[in-house]
């Protein structure tokens, strides 16, 4: 089989960069959760060993001096709400982009697109003076609007490139049988689109729930406030405590793990349909 | 199949909107039911909430107001590190102050201060002066206004120095600074660091070095006219400030990787005994109590930088600016503005300070040395009971001048500028910045 | 008549929601930005007209063009790293030439969930001065005083923050590879390895020419990404030490945040924008023309 010979270096090379990649993404995960099993001081003496006893203490201080579980459930509620929202404009941006064939829709391509340059820090003083005098300023649709917005270019990316790829014929076979253009995108678009919604969502969703800035900046009410300006009061600066702060990182990244553990077939699957083509 | 999860994906939906809103509202009717009486404040306060002292410390300060003033409603807004000073910024620029603010008494918060944005707190302070470090009630304002009520006095520069380790090396505390680099071989030749400092993040060297020596090669009354443009940052006795720094880091005596170490790996090194003596601001106090041991407590003593050839300044000088403290909006009307200083006053006079200097604060307001207080707080409220101080530079020079020369501190011990450069751009940047206003 | 009335009316019921969020969220903020940045503003009393006074003080100043440096690097590195990294990995999944794909198919995409506060502070207690690599370098040098010197000198120390860039990234392409791989019917493959192609011409001739569009549309990514880099940088190296790893991003924060320049940090980020547009045209155009000539 002079195929398997030739790709014997090519399969040591495989597994070794393979391995390699993976050491390199579990070592930083393994460490953070050893660590946050540790006092302090024990972090400081010994970076490295195994917790001498399973310290929990650094976890109850942490979720109740932090308010972790107040922000944790912000961070879901927002997560959600926000990460649907951009879900369904997306979809519909997309489904017009793809299928009008208005001129203008090359338009807003382009301004969605330029979107996807804008950084968080460049619009996040206007931003806040907008919602100071719109009275939205330090509530929670405060929030959710600005992350449905930053949302937006990449989903729309995604859903006009994956609609594109759909032939044109089912719809056209509605529109003569007299359905609307709102019954096709109900009926229509969205079952075939299952797949990028199903990226879109995770993938907007991964993004906002590790969003920290817009939230810090547009809010100042605890009962509001998202997990990362939680987990932010417990990283570094003039005084630290590694325990709290570790285990407050752990807190903020197990969920993530999961989420992502349960949904990434879905996610893999979405990017293949909606990355065809431009 | 499908069909039932999404279902479930919806239910849970609509169960959690109302639940999440709701709970907020909830809240926000509480604060409206409150009888007419009752007066509400919002606080923006640098916090950081997992400080294993500040944060109980704090509380404790807050329940006790709470207890003597229960009409008085305050709702805190943390914020801490560089966040604290962005949303400060945001706040203050779109007109949406707290009602009381954490200030800062030098350049830090000029922002806020210098746009009349707070009120001048003497018509409340009158009569009080006295009872307060006389550093804390230098004037903050062009027409000697005080913005805010420090709360503390903040020593920058102290040489914490490792007693056991010297003895160990046969050697004592250096007198001047020629013989502290002789210390310095042999301190290395044990595998040790002779002077542990982290400047990553490099305001470090800055405030805790650069202000210290400044005053010990230049003098105040030097550096007093240097800030009034009648004196210049260009001038040889700066830049031997500067020079020393270049000489001490040229010589190892800084941590190896001084400008790769982030602020407190170097407390670290000196926790574990790989350093001598450790240059940190006297806040570290505050940790030192939590991390040292019962026995490494008796052997750390807080000292100052040894005396340099033909010193200005005087001799076992630091540095040291009075701390932050709350202030008031200006837009506050009579009534509110009478609460807010009831905070304020509590805060930063007799009952908070009490409460602070148990935790291993140095409260700007006049108190007696507590007895029971952790030996290292004792030995930081004897050490600002002796030292002379000088200058912090980030405290009176504007933010772009400073952080353009914390960066150059680090391009000249790289090599890449010279003192003298170094000096100069300052002079250039304090000219063209601080001196116009 | 009746009908295309109902089209222009779902077209805009569907597209308005999100285009008027989208406009009002960030286009209008950057609209705003686009005239500050002719002005010198600290935040209070009205903005001074200073025509392009901050666009040349920014294009002249030494630290934004190293920073810029970087900035090329870390497009550089994202499209000649990650991209052909991400492909690899995607291609050797694909062509099952290893055991438990599944398995490092997870685990190299992991790091997108992790939060780069995280990864930051890994890495500083591996490699800083007082870190465990350094720890262990101290020991077989025999020099107490070994520190890495790469993070000291101006030209290299971004180095270190590619390499984390791009283990963090590799990941989010591969898994898109990957499933527009699947895409690729296995008959055709099959049938050209019949014919005697080897791998190698497999790849070349069937596998890469179908890849292409989708290539082309994960460098766009990774280009504006490259560019707005900012979170992972500022929390490993804050563009320090001396600015000796500052990318534009930093430079922009810095000045509007720390030194209150708001006229300046808008230019700034003006400029970011204007270069991410024109190397995605410049990419285009040799999209186009390779498209072409695979007609």
């Amino acid at each position: 089989m002079p195929v398997r010979k030739s790709l014997l270096p090519w399969k040591i090379f495989a597994y070794s960069i393979m391995v390699l990649f993976t050491i390199l993404a579990i070592t930083p995960l393994l460490w953070l959760l050893t660590s946050s099993f540790k006092p302090h001081a024990e972090i400081v003496r010994n970076p490295l060993g195994l917790p001498r006893t399973w310290y929990m203490e650094n976890f109850r201080r942490a979720w109740t001096q932090g308010s972790l579980g107040v922000y944790f459930m912000n961070s879901v509620f927002y997560s959600i709400i926000a990460t649907s929202i951009t879900t369904l404009f997306a979809l519909g941006s997309g489904y017009t982009f793809a299928k009008f064939n208005y001129r203008i829709s090359k338009f807003f391509f382009a301004l969605y697109t330029l979107g996807l340059l804008i950084t968080v820090h460049s619009v996040i003083v206007p931003l806040f003076v907008l919602e100071t005098y719109t009275g939205i300023g330090n509530t929670r649709l405060g929030v959710i609007i600005p992350y449905i917005a930053f949302g937006l270019p990449f989903a729309v990316y995604l859903a006009t490139g994956y609609l594109k790829g759909i032939p044109d014929s089912l719809e056209e076979a509605a529109l003569i049988d007299g359905a609307t253009y709102m019954q096709i995108f109900r009926y229509i678009i969205v079952p075939v689109a299952t797949p990028i919604i199903a990226t879109m969502f995770i993938y907007t969703f991964l993004s906002n729930w590790n969003e920290f800035v817009l939230v810090l900046t547009l809010t100042s009410k605890t009962a509001i406030r998202s997990l990362p300006v939680g987990i932010n009061s417990f990283a570094g600066g003039m005084s630290r405590d590694y325990g709290l702060q570790f285990s407050a990182l752990v807190i903020g990244t197990i969920p993530m793990i999961l989420f992502y553990l349960i949904f990434h077939e879905y996610l893999e699957r979405g990017f293949a349909a909606g990355i065809s083509k431009e | 199949m499908r069909t039932t999860r999404y279902g479930l994906l919806i239910g849970m939906l609509l169960l959690l909107v109302p639940a999440v809103m709701f709970a907020g509202a909830q809240r926000e009717e509480a604060a409206g039911q409150s009888g007419p009486e009752k007066i509400s404040l919002s606080v923006y306060h640098y916090l950081d909430q997992t400080d294993k002292t500040t944060a109980p410390n704090f509380q404790e300060l807050v329940d006790a107001f709470s207890k003597q003033y229960p009409e008085i409603e305050l709702t805190f807004e943390f914020g801490y590190g560089e966040s604290f000073h962005n949303k400060l910024q945001t706040l203050a620029m779109s007109g949406q102050l707290p009602d009381i603010i954490l200030l800062y008494p030098g350049k830090r918060t000029a922002q806020v201060t210098s746009a009349g944005l707070v009120k001048d707190l003497r018509p409340w302070l009158q009569g009080h002066e006295d009872e307060f470090a006389s550093m804390a009630m230098q004037p903050q304002g062009k027409n000697g206004e005080i913005w805010e009520l420090p709360e503390d006095i903040s020593i920058t520069s102290i040489m914490y120095t490792n007693n056991k380790l010297l003895e160990q090396l046969g050697l004592t505390l250096p007198k001047t600074m020629d013989e502290l680099l002789v210390q310095g071989e042999t301190i290395r030749k044990a595998g040790l660091i002779p002077l542990a400092m982290a400047n990553k993040d490099d305001w470090a060297m800055q405030s805790c070095f650069a202000g210290m020596i400044a005053e010990r090669t230049c003098g105040l009354q030097w550096f007093d006219a240097a800030l009034a443009g009648e004196a210049s940052f260009s001038e040889p006795r700066f830049v031997r400030s500067l020079e020393i720094i270049k000489q001490l880091h040229d010589e190892n005596m800084f941590s190896p990787g001084v400008n790769q170490l982030a602020y407190g790996q170097g407390l670290d090194d000196f926790v574990n005994e790989r350093a001598v003596y450790l240059i940190d601001g006297g806040w570290t106090v505050n940790q030192l109590v939590g991390e040292l041991t019962d026995s490494q407590k008796a052997y750390v003593t807080l000292e100052s930088f040894p005396d340099i050839t033909n010193q200005a300044g005087e001799s076992g000088s630091t540095s040291a600016t009075a701390g932050q403290g709350f202030g008031m909006n200006a837009k506050l009307d009579e009534k509110q503005a009478e609460a807010a200083w009831k905070w304020i006053w509590f805060y930063s006079g007799p009952e908070g300070s009490a409460i602070r200097q148990r935790h291993g604060r140095l409260p700007a307001y006049n108190l007696d040395t507590p007895k029971e207080a952790d030996p290292m707080i004792q030995k930081l409220i004897r050490y600002a009971a002796k030292a002379p101080m000088g200058y912090v530079l980030d405290a009176v020079i504007g933010a772009e001048p400073i952080g353009v020369f914390n960066n150059n501190l680090q391009q000249m011990m790289f090599g890449n500028k010279t003192p003298q450069q170094v000096a100069d751009e300052l002079e250039t940047m304090v000219d063209e910045i601080d001196r116009g206003n | 008549m009746h009908n295309r009335f109902r089209k222009r009316y779902s077209y805009w019921l569907l597209t308005a929601p999100g285009l008027v969020v989208f406009l009002l969220v960030i286009m209008f903020p950057v609209i705003y930005s686009v005239s500050l940045s002719f002005t010198e503003w600290s935040g209070y009393g009205t903005p001074k007209f200073v025509g392009m006074k901050n666009y040349i003080d920014i294009l002249s100043d030494s630290i934004f063009l190293h920073g810029l440096r970087n900035n090329l690097l870390i497009v550089f590195i994202s499209v000649f790293g990650q991209i052909p990294l991400g492909f690899i990995f995607a291609y050797i999944l694909h062509r099952r030439m290893v055991g438990g794909g599944r398995f490092f198919q997870t685990m190299i995409f992991l790091p997108i969930t992790i939060s780069s506060v995280v990864v930051a502070l890994l890495w500083n207690q591996i490699f800083s001065a007082s870190g465990l690599f350094t720890a262990f370098m101290r020991i077989i040098t025999e020099d107490p005083r070994y520190v890495i010197g790469m993070f000291e000198q101006k030209n290299l120390a971004i180095v270190p923050i590619l390499f984390v860039l791009l283990w963090m990234h590799t990941g989010t392409y591969m898994v898109i590879y990957l499933a527009n791989l699947q895409k690729i019917s296995p008959s055709i493959i099959e049938a050209a390895q019949i014919d005697g192609a080897s791998e190698g011409q497999t790849l070349r001739r069937i596998i890469l020419p179908s890849m292409f569009p989708v290539i082309a549309t994960t460098a766009i990514f990774a280009i504006s990404g490259s560019l707005k880099a900012f979170d992972l940088i500022y929390a490993m190296t804050g563009g320090g030490p001396a600015h000796f790893s500052e990318v534009i991003a930093i430079y922009m924060y810095v000045n509007t945040f720390k030194y209150y320049k708001y006229g300046f940090g808008s230019a700034a980020s003006i400029i970011i924008i204007l270069l991410s547009v024109g190397l995605i045209l410049i990419l285009q155009f040799f999209t186009r023309r390779i498209e072409r000539r695979n007609g």
